[in-house]
């Protein structure tokens, strides 16, 4: 066995997780390294044992008893439990809020940047812009048809 | 019992008192050689005692994880008390295809992963000292030895300060899977199954931690 195969084994064998094989016992007299290494790593095991973890409060029952009894009182809200989330319902607020003033605002906005500048009045320009804002002009258009115009008169 | 997937007789042998196992008997209301899945469809049928066993027998266990998941005694409490009640929330979805620890391991991973990112900002100040007494229990997490020297108390402590934060500054994977190997006595099957990882890779991932810990570590021993 190889020192690689043999060191990954290691931690459960320090643990005692594992008993080392005759392999492994055989590799551990032959190679000092990795003897030396299972050492450590025991050391380092008994140290971490020092670490004890608390045992749960003597309440630990009666408060998570409590909090079931909150669990099951609570009304069941379905598939509107994300009403309860208030950061949901306000970004989701927020975002309808927005939606709905861009809809309804977003068209005069768009038209007002896409201008650029006003053309002088009396210029090509100036008249094409007076007659596009005439909006009473196209709502009369059909009008013009029946507009009597004057013959050219040919010199 | 689904007792041995924990490796209760292996943690028995590293510590004087093992995490897993409940400090007092459990309770009468499932009889013997019924798995904890088949405990946990009964909670999904709305039997009340069935819930009441599998907290008990996981009480310590859940404590314990969180306890060194969140280095915070009092949020240990909550957390693993939060755990139970994800478990009785989702008991009508519950499906016995995993086994029962592998999913309670799961949800407490979870857990404490989202403790740790929500609360890593947190000042010193704003959580609670392991060394204090606790506000509610009175229990103290790192309790004087008495037989000790002033002086060896002091190293003692020093050691475990030394311990807390090189576990704790482990990457969040390697942390994890150290504290189910070491200290809640979990094989690397079990470990890879709550981690979603292969066994080798959580073979590796442990030797790496283990490595960094005996590293760091080495002053103290």
């Amino acid at each position: 066995m190889s020192c690689k195969e043999i060191r990954e084994s290691l931690p459960d064998i320090a643990c005692g997780l594992e008993p080392a094989s005759a392999q492994v016992e055989e590799h551990l007299r032959s190679c000092t390294e990795c003897a030396q290494k299972l050492n450590e790593f025991r050391q380092t095991m008994s140290l971490l044992d020092e670490w004890q973890a608390p045992e749960p409060s003597p309440y630990f029952d009666t408060r998570l008893h409590a909090r079931l009894r909150e669990e099951t009182a609570r009304p069941q809200w379905g598939w509107l439990g994300w009403l309860r989330k208030p950061a949901l319902v306000v970004a989701l607020t927020l975002l309808l809020g927005v939606g709905i003033s861009l809809f309804r605002g977003g068209a005069p906005l768009n038209r007002s940047n896409s201008v650029v500048a006003s053309a002088a009045p009396g210029t090509p320009v100036g008249d094409l812009q007076a007659l596009d804002k005439n909006h009473d002009l196209y709502a009369d258009f059909d009008l013009l048809d029946d507009v009597q115009v004057q013959p050219d008169v040919n010199p | 019992m689904d007792g041995g997937l924990l490796g209760l007789g292996a943690v028995s042998q590293r510590a004087n008192s093992s995490p897993l196992s409940p400090a007092t008997p459990l309770p009468t209301a499932v009889e013997e050689g019924v798995t904890d899945a088949e405990v946990m469809l009964r909670v999904k049928t709305g039997d009340q005692a069935a819930f009441d066993y599998l907290v008990h027998k996981y009480r310590r266990a859940m404590v314990s994880f969180m306890y060194r998941m969140a280095h915070n005694s009092a949020a240990a409490e909550d957390l693993a008390q939060e755990v139970f009640l994800r478990v009785y929330r989702s008991r009508d979805t519950y499906a016995a295809s995993a086994k029962f620890t592998t999913w309670l391991y799961r949800i407490a991973t979870n857990l404490a992963v989202n403790y740790a990112r929500d609360t890593r900002h947190e000042r010193p100040e704003n959580t609670v000292s392991l060394d204090q007494p606790d506000e509610e229990t009175g229990l103290t997490m790192d309790i004087a030895d008495s037989s000790l020297t002033v002086e060896q108390n002091i190293l003692r402590r020093e050691r475990m300060a030394a311990i807390r934060k090189h576990v704790q500054e482990l990457p969040e994977r390697q942390r994890m899977a150290v504290v189910m190997h070491k200290y809640q006595g979990m094989d690397y099957r079990q470990i890879a199954e709550v981690l979603h990882l292969s066994e080798s890779a959580t073979k590796s991932l442990l030797f790496r931690a283990y490595e960094t810990l005996r590293d760091k570590l080495k002053d103290f021993v």
